[in-house]
This record gives C-alpha cells, structure tokens and sequence, in this order.
C-alpha cells in the first residue's frame, strides 16, 4: 500500500505541476460553511436564464439545522430551512411545456419536496407500509379492551419471533417497557392506529421516454425497507417498485423508463444488484466484498470505489473488469463530463486531500486540494460549461474551471520503476579494524581454532563438574531420582523478628505418592530459633503443592541475617534428596520485649 | 439470550445517554408521533463507509436517545465501530442485542459469528454461522466463514467442503486463497496450484495470487511458470516485497545480479529489515566477488534472524571463500545446531576442519556428509579427495563410485547442467585412482568461468596447498547450487518447507567456483 501510494504520488507530482494548467481556481471559501454529500449537489439551470445555479441540500455545521441552498457564482442566492436533513437532491424536467425550467427536488426522510421556481411545488410522501395484520388486530383487541396488557405483551413477543413483517415503532415501545408502565401506555396509544413508516435513502434521476439532454424524467427512489420506486414525473405516482435484498446506499441508472434501462443500486450489504426494465428483483450482483462508497457509470462501465481504499470496474453484467488500489480512502465519488471533448471520467475525492481522475484504470490528473474533499460535483454552472465544484470537511467551497485548452492525456503508459529502485542500498562499511583481523584470522586461523576449542572443552568440563557436584550433594531444589522427583521452594515472609517460612514441596510423579519424607533445617541457632528444626512430612498427592510452614524468630539484634539450609530426607538415608538454601532477610522490626 | 429489555440498558449506559429522563418526555405529550426508527440509518451508513467514526457515534448516539435504543441499524454500526476498535466483547454484545432485535435478520447472526470467529471461538461461531446459514441458505460469506472456521479447528474436510459452497455460490478470491492454504496445509501442492490457477483465471490482476502461484511453482522447480507469474505480479505491482525477493532469488540463479540487486532496492526501502532480503543481497555481491559486502549484508541478514540457518550457511561459505576458516567454523557449526539434517552442512564443516588442519574430524563430518546427503555428487567427491590425500586409496575408490552413482541418477533430468570444475576435479581425481575414464560426464560442459580461473590462478598457486585440502573445496561445493535445485531426486535436501512465503533464494544462489583448476594442476604433477 505504502509502496502504490509512493508511485502513485509520483507521477501525480508530474501531473499536478500540469494541472495548474489544467484548471483555473475560481474561488475558494475556507468558510462557506456547506457540509454535505455529493448526492445532495445537483447544477441546474433553475430560472431558465441560461444560467446555471448549484443547489446544495446542506446538512449543517454537525447535523443541525439542515438546509437549502442556491449559489449563483460564489454567493448564495437564496437559503431556507429544511425540515429534515437531506439525503439527496436532483434536478429534472417535469414536463414539455416551455419555459422548459428544471424541478428541483429534495428527498428527506420519508418525503421528497419539489420545488419550481425555487418555490415550494409538492410534496410526496411514501406511502404508509402495510401493518402485519396480527399485530393490528391484537391492538384492535386492546382497544376493545379483550386482553391486558401481558397478554399484548406475550403475543407481541411472538409476532416480532416470527414474523416476516416487522412490528411498528408503537409496539416495539411497548416491549421495552416495564410492568408498571405499561397500563397508561396502552392508555394512551390504543385508540391510534398503528403505522409503519419508511424513509428515503437515495435518490436519482431517469429519463422517461427519450434520451435527449432535457428530456422529461421520473425520479427514482431508494427506501429504507429495500425497495425501489420510480416516480411519474407529472403525477407523481408510482410507476414502478423493485424490491432488493438490502437497503440501497448509491443509485445509477441508464436508459429510459418506457423503453429500456438499467438500475444499479449499491446496498449496504457490500453488494451491488442491477436490474432491467422488467425485473421486478435483481438480475445480476456483485459481491464486493466490502463497502461501497460511490457507484458512477461511465459509459457502460459501472465504477465502484470500496472502503477497502480500491477503485472496481464493472460490465453492466457484473463481471469484473479492472481494480485500481487509492493511495488513501476514498471519500466520494462523481462523474466527470467533458461534453465538447465527450470525455467521461471519475473523479474520487480521498482522505488524503487530493482528488484522483480516473478514465478507467489510467489516472488523468491528481488535484490537490486544501482540505479533504468530501463531495464533488461537475458540470455546467453559471456559463461555464465545465466547472468543478468541491467542498471540503471543514465547510469549505472550491470551484475550479476546466481550462478550454485543457486535454487530458492518460499517463505514458507504464508508470516506469518506482522510485526506490534509484535508491543506493545502505550496505554497512567495514573497518579498518575487521580488515586487519580478517587478515590475521587468515595467517593464524589454526592456532584461533585450537586455542578456541580448547578453551570451550575447558569450559565445558567446569560446567559439567560443577553439575556433577550440585547433583551429588543435592544441592539443587529438585530432585530428579526415579523414586522421589520432588520440588521445593521457599518463601519468607514477615518483616522481623519473626519471619513465616513456608516450604512449598511438590511430588512431580505421575501418579506415585510419596511417603516417609522428613524436613530438617540447619541454621546458626546464634542468630535463629525454630520451633522444631526437623518433622516429617506428610504423604504427597502427585501434583499437590504441599505448603509447610513453619516460623523462624532472629535472635540477634544487630541487624545481621544468615542462610538456612533446608534438607528433605528420606527417613533412613543420610543423603538428602534435595536441599535449599534460604537467604534471609535482615530483621527490621523492633525486638519483641 | 436474554430479553431486550434486559439488554437495552446496559447498552444506554455504555453509550451513556440518560435514557429514564429521556423516557419519561414522550409520555407527557398525549398524542405524541413515535419517530421513524430508521429516519438517518442513511447518513449513519454513509458516515461509516467514509470511515468518519466520530461524525457516526454522534449521529448514532443521537438517534438511540431518540428511538430509546430501539434503532437496529445504529446499534450495528456502533458495534462495527467497536469491533474496528478492538473492543470485540463489546461488539458482540451489541450484535447479540440487534439479534434479539429482529431475529429473522441473518445478517446480525453472520456478525455475531464474526465477533465470536475474532474472539477464538470457532466451535462457538460455526454454530452461530449454521443459525445463519438456516436463514440466509445461498450465502457465500456464511460458507466461507465456516470454511475459515473448519481450518482452524483442523477439520480440513468440511472446510473444503464449506469453501467449495462458497465457490460454487459466487466466486472470490478470498475463499480461493483458504482452499489454496487447506492444500498447503495438508501438503498437496499440486492440488493448491490447482486453486490458485483458477484463481489467478478468475482475477487476473490480483498480486497476491499471482505471486503465491508464481512461489508454488518455484518450490516445484517450474521456473518458466513461476517466473512468469511472479513478472505478472511485478507488472500490477512493482513493489510487491514477496515477488520481487522470488524473481530476484531466480535471478539470481542465473547469475544477473545486477539486476537482482537493482529491483532489491525497491524492497529494501519498503521492508529494510527483512532478514531474507539482506541474505540475497549479500549472496548477491558474493556472487559479484565484493566479498567484504557479502559478509556485511549477511551479518545484517544473521543479526535480523539469528536463527535462519541459510543465513548462517551462506556465512560459513562467505569466509570458507575469505580464507577465514576459522569463522567459517563457527557459523557452520551453528547452522548444524540448526539444521542437522543437511549433507552439504556437514560438508562445508569437513572443508572448514580439513583447512584448520584437523583431519580427524574432518574425516567425521564428511562420513556425517555422505551419510546424510542423497543426491550431491560434490559430497562424495571432496569426501574421495580428502581420503585420497590422506593415503587411503580405497575409501577414495568407494566414495568415488558412489559419487558416480549419484551422477548417473542426476543426468536423467534435463535441466541439470554439471559445474566444470567439478567435472574436471573429478576426472583428475579419477585419473589419479586410475579408474578407468568413466563416461558418466556425457554432458557438453559450458566453461564460462575460465576468466575469472586465470586471474587467480597465479593467487592460488603461491598458496602451495595439496588437493583439496584448501579453499578450492569451499568454492567447489559451492556449485552445489546447480543440484541443490534438482526437481527430481532432491528428496535428500528437501526443501525446508516454511509455511511463510516468501522462500530465500538458495542459500549458495551467488556461490561462483573460482581458483580450484589451478592448485588441482599442480597437486597432479
């Protein structure tokens, strides 16, 4: 990743000292204070004066006070509340009459508000989704007070177990409450009818029965309960639903919807489903595999940015037809149409604060951008035909102008080795030093080799003897005799006069009990008292860890500590199996009176 | 599973809302519109798929205050945030709760699965993965995820089994690559080249797979094809760090170092402490006779891995060729505290011993060699020279033979090209033995290396050393690496197969046979 984004730069470098060529900056607000998405952009010539203006459905500073805005050049033009936050907003022609001025609309949680003329027009709403008839007629039941509200609460229960259909939000309220609310609840909400309402999630354009740049067209709506609707552009009835397996996030269609066309919905399960004009479900899907963040088509080819930082190409058949790995995140997606040179391109907005011009696989130009691009929009605006208009994370505005002049040239083929294949490899220098002694290894090798081996045989020798004594006098905390394998550690505890040894003996066998062991300490009796200096030890349960404790007074009051040894015998040999010896600590506390 | 009631709560105290103060509001207004549940699900998920956490838990916080924690997809977004966090427990949690929420939803149990999969709970996962897959039965990722599942509980079969589902539903590269590794795992490497052809046919540009297969191929000795694959890699990616170590190591081989190093640079400024990286980097300036940098690149290499025994090989013969016998010593005999399975180690350690003029165990470690070693003619041969020297005609005789016996074996397989100066060493010594001229060395001969013979012939003579005993033998073995490479009969020096790819070039990939016809020359007047 590291390494793609090191040559993607590169050659971005190359390009954006050409992009300033590229595009005029036209203006730049840090402070524009529009926070939104690039559904929510749309470029219409909302007067019919030949000038374009951009509309933005804003969705606040923090998610507060959404609303609508018009910008004509770098001003906002008009500015109004909105009931609700935004989810998209398009433009597009109602009807034939002349003056041919585009609608605007705006979908909004369950509602789509048109406006003409800047004005106020209609507004539809989704229609109420059918109620699962059990649920209704349990609440009819309540109402007619037949059953109390545990019983509801039972049968709710049930229903929301089962059913295909979802309960509404009244009855889903109603179970989370506890025993005593309940009564004034039903008290409440019984003589209500219950509704179940959905809500728009995406929005998008498609023209009715011509393919004409200003032809008349419906509106397609994504909603929250998986479906697909497609709006008469008059009426504003519903001509056509589609149902998906999941709740679709990105919409892109082509064709005409009394002739042909294509949907592209992509969901929030990661999957991308396509469907023809007489498909009432899916008929083809891509598994993406992870989440996509912008679907755009370009000419046939369905374009789709994943959160996995990777740019996918599709045929309209679902097949997959290139992958492009981002330098960073993508954020948004948009197309890009140059109609005078009948270019069609993606443009990707990234976490890194540039925005990636895609035709394909080859990338066109890298603009580099303030702060990070979070919606992107291009077109005609104002007179201009090719305008990009961006806005950033920070509420920033940025309008740049594609220069007339401008070609865009995909990159010289082969990106050409990266750069770090110029890089000269660190190979660490030898001194002086290591020369003149690989130069005496060479004349003496013999006699470092002799000298050395017998050095190691000398050494092993001492270690193994050392060994061999430790073992001899037990001196080593476990035993390793195929009669007794023991273990023992020791812990003092206390800070003086009096310690608390605990001896902590363990029988490492399998299965073999151990009987007839006897512990003995040896000690200066100068400096320590023991109660007893030798007991027995009681039988030891394979694996148990036997503490044995026992409590040792200082004597002196000088402030001077010794070891004691500790032996475990077996009773009637004189060899110890294993000792310890403990080094004990200096009495700190005052001497016992 | 507990009711949601129960659950609710300490779910509001997690993201800690003041959901009793909340609750009581709704109430007092009489005929008060419940909210839509789902009204910004929209803007949660698009929040989540630009990676904007922050902007997501506020929006979601939001939206449980006003839906009194009933919103299912705020709670599941909040828990995928707590899974990208690492708070997998708690993720769980709350995928448990959308559970409870709607039940009939196969898409909280796959991630309630996932939770459980991420925590170590196979057993537990695949039972929820099967509630899924009750609900949802044309799944791919529910069968991937048990096919993942089985793999790790070693239940290889119903994970082949699971993996093929998957396959069979729709096609990615991801399952691709776990019933590639099913195959690794159970050592059945042609069948994993299966996998990964179908793979890499069914996404041509994926580096991954195309540099796997490329690997698979290199272990089998299919050059042509792995070469192949691993250029295909190379083109998507330039800067794949596996592909470029593997088509560098098979540079190597045929001796471009210079452009072996050149694509090493790449690799060396993405992952500068790659311990095989630095092996054939050092191998490679062995091979260009910058000795010094050899060494340097391969302490480096031995100092990032102290316990790669290649690396502690290529040492050994590095200074073998620096004359530093002694050194060589100590870097070989750690390569056999490593590796005591290896001939050539044995080898390297009986030259190493026969030039620190100690023969006895010179003789040991080559009686070691010879034991252990199948197919590496050199063994026998430095083995025959060395008794030879000694005076003992006969046991050279016998290890004589046996070299020509391995060499009769090797010259069935066509790629095999034998090393001059070994050919030549061994019919001198044959000539010495006066076996008759065997024709075993039927094969043309390439003499490429002459140049570098006659510049240090004169170097090597002053030496005034009897056959064999000297660095000549370090330098011809190190033509090993033409057999060490063999596709057939290498079962002797089976590859060590690491299940981490990528593999090291072989450890004498650089080694050039250098002065030895010279002193064989003057041991022969």
């Amino acid at each position: 990743m590291a390494a793609a984004s090191s040559s993607d730069s590169d050659s971005g470098r190359a390009d954006s000292s050409e992009a300033s060529s590229k595009w005029l900056d036209a203006h730049y607000d840090p402070m524009a204070n529009i926070h939104t998405f690039s559904s929510c952009l749309a470029l219409a010539d909302l007067h019919g004066d030949g000038e374009y203006k951009l509309v933005v459905g804003d969705l606040g500073p923090s998610g507060q006070h959404p609303r609508l805005k018009v910008l004509k050049g770098p001003t906002v033009l008009t500015e109004s509340p909105l009931p609700a936050l935004p989810a998209a907003a398009a433009t597009f022609l109602m009807e034939q009459h002349e003056p041919r001025t585009p609608a605007l609309a705006l979908a909004s949680g369950p509602c789509v508000y048109v406006y003409k003329n800047l004005k106020p027009y209609f507004k539809f709403t989704l229609p109420q989704l059918p109620p699962n008839p059990l649920e209704q007629d349990l609440w009819n039941q309540v109402k007619e007070d037949r059953i109390d509200p545990l019983t509801l609460k039972e049968m709710l229960e049930g229903i929301r177990e089962k059913a295909e259909v979802p309960l509404s939000v009244q009855s889903l309220r109603f179970l989370q409450l506890e025993l005593s609310e309940m009564e004034s609840f039903v008290s409440q909400h019984k003589s209500k009818s219950i509704k179940r309402q959905t809500v728009i999630t995406t929005m998008t354009t498609l023209k009715k029965n011509l393919a004409d740049e200003d032809a008349v067209s419906c509106l397609v709506l994504g909603t929250e309960n998986k479906e697909l609707l497609v709006l008469d552009p008059e009426a504003f009835t519903i001509l056509a639903k589609m149902s998906l397996p999941s709740v679709p996030v990105f919409l892109e269609v082509s064709g005409q919807f009394d002739v042909e066309f294509r949907l592209a919905a992509a969901c929030r399960n990661g999957n991308i489903y396509i469907l023809r004009r007489d498909s009432k479900r899916p008929k083809y899907c891509i598994e993406l595999s992870a989440q996509p963040v912008g679907l755009v088509r370009v000419h046939k080819v369905l374009v789709v940015g994943s959160n996995q930082d990777t740019l996918h190409g599709f045929t309209h058949k679902g097949k997959k037809l290139w992958t492009v790995q981002m330098p960073a995140a993508i954020l948004t997606m948009n197309l890009l149409e140059q109609r005078s040179r009948s270019l069609q391109a993606v443009m990707a907005g990234l976490a890194n604060g540039e925005v990636h011009i895609y035709h394909d696989k080859a990338l066109l130009n890298v603009i580099r951008t303030p702060d990070v691009v979070t919606s992107l929009c291009f077109g005609r605006y104002g007179r201009e035909d090719n305008t990009l208009i961006m806005t950033t994370r920070g509420g920033g505005l940025i309008i740049k102008i594609l220069k007339r002049t401008a070609v865009f040239v995909e990159a010289r083929g082969e990106a050409g080795p990266p750069p770090a294949q110029a890089m000269k490899l660190s190979v660490p220098r030898k001194t002086r030093l290591y020369v003149d002694q690989t130069l005496r290894e060479r004349e003496a090798g013999t006699a470092m080799h002799r000298t050395f081996q017998t050095d190691l045989y000398l050494l092993r020798l001492r270690a193994a003897r050392a060994y061999v004594q430790a073992l001899e006098s037990s001196l080593n905390p476990v035993s390793v005799t195929a009669r007794e394998p023991l273990k023992l550690h020791a812990v003092v505890q206390g800070l003086g006069p009096t310690f608390k040894l605990t001896l902590h003996l363990q029988n490492t066998s399998t299965a073999r009990p151990i009987l007839g062991l006897l512990v003995c300490f040896l000690y200066n009796e100068v400096l320590y008292a023991l109660p007893r200096a030798f007991f027995k030890v009681p039988l030891l349960v394979p694996g148990l860890n036997y503490p044995l404790e026992t409590f040792v007074e200082s004597l002196s009051d000088k402030g001077i500590s010794d070891i004691i040894k500790v032996l475990v015998l077996r009773e009637g040999q004189s060899a110890p199996l294993l000792s310890a010896h403990i080094n004990m600590p200096v009495s700190e506390g005052l001497e016992a009176a | 599973m507990e009711s949601p009631r129960c659950l609710m709560p300490s779910f509001a105290k997690r993201t800690q809302f003041p959901a009793s103060a909340e609750s009581q509001k709704p109430r007092l207004k009489k005929a008060q519109e419940f909210p839509i549940l789902e009204k910004q699900n929209w803007l949660i998920h698009l929040h989540y798929i630009r990676k904007d956490y922050e902007a997501c838990k506020a929006v979601i916080k939001e939206q449980l205050q006003e839906t009194q924690g009933l919103c299912e997809y705020a709670i599941y977004v909040q828990a995928l945030i707590f899974r990208l966090e690492g708070n997998i427990q708690e993720s769980l949690e709350l995928f448990q709760t959308c559970a409870v929420l709607s039940p009939q939803c196969a898409d909280n149990l796959k991630q309630v699965a996932r939770s459980l999969f991420l925590l170590g709970k196979h057993k537990a996962a695949i039972e929820v993965y099967n509630e899924a897959a009750k609900l949802n039965q044309k799944d791919w990722e529910i069968c991937h995820n048990l096919g993942v599942c089985y793999i790790y509980l070693k239940q290889f079969d119903k994970a082949h089994d699971q993996l093929h589902n998957a396959l069979h539903l729709n096609r990615h590269d991801l399952t691709y690559i776990m019933l590639g590794k099913i195959h690794l795992l159970q050592g059945d490497l042609d069948k994993a080249i299966e996998i990964y052809k179908k793979a890499v046919e069914f996404s041509p540009e994926n580096t991954e797979l195309l540099t796997t297969l490329g690997l698979l191929y290199l272990q089998l000795g299919i050059y042509q094809k792995a070469f192949e694959h691993l250029g295909n890699a190379l083109t998507y990616d330039p800067t794949n760090y596996k592909a470029i170590l593997a088509a560098g190591s098979m540079m190597q081989t045929h001796g471009d170092f210079d452009v072996a190093l050149t694509k090493y640079r790449v690799v060396a400024c993405a992952v500068p402490e790659s311990p095989p990286l630095w092996n054939n980097i050092g191998m490679c300036f062995f091979g260009k006779k910058k000795y010094v940098a050899a060494i340097s690149c391969l302490k480096r290499a031995n100092y990032l891995a102290p316990f790669d025994w290649k690396i502690l090989y290529n040492l050994g013969l590095v200074h073998l060729t620096m004359q530093q016998y002694a050194s060589a010593f100590h870097f070989v005999s750690a390569a056999i505290n490593l590796q005591p399975k290896m001939g050539e180690l044995f080898m390297l350690l009986a030259v190493a011993l026969t030039n620190l003029e100690d023969p006895e165990n010179a003789r040991k470690a080559y009686a070691e060699a010879a034991r252990l070693d199948r197919c590496n003619p050199l063994v026998n041969l430095n083995y025959a020279v060395l008794l030879y020297n000694q005076g003992e005609r006969k046991g050279a005789l016998a290890q004589f033979q046996e070299m020509e016996k391995k060499v009769r074996l090797l010259k069935d397989s066509p790629s095999l090209e034998f090393d001059a100066e070994m050919v030549e060493m061994a019919q001198k010594l044959g000539a010495a033995l006066q076996v008759g001229e065997a024709l075993v060395w039927t094969k043309p001969v390439k003499d490429t290396k002459s140049k570098h013979r006659s510049a240090s012939a004169s170097k090597a003579a002053s030496l005034q050393q009897p056959l064999g005993s000297n660095q000549a033998l370090g330098q011809a073995m190190s033509s090993a690496a033409a057999y060490r490479k063999l596709p057939s009969g290498a079962g002797g020096i089976a590859q060590p197969t690491k299940p981490s790819l990528p593999l090291e070039p072989e450890p004498t990939a650089g080694a050039q046979p250098t002065e030895a016809p010279a002193q064989i020359r003057e041991t022969q007047e």
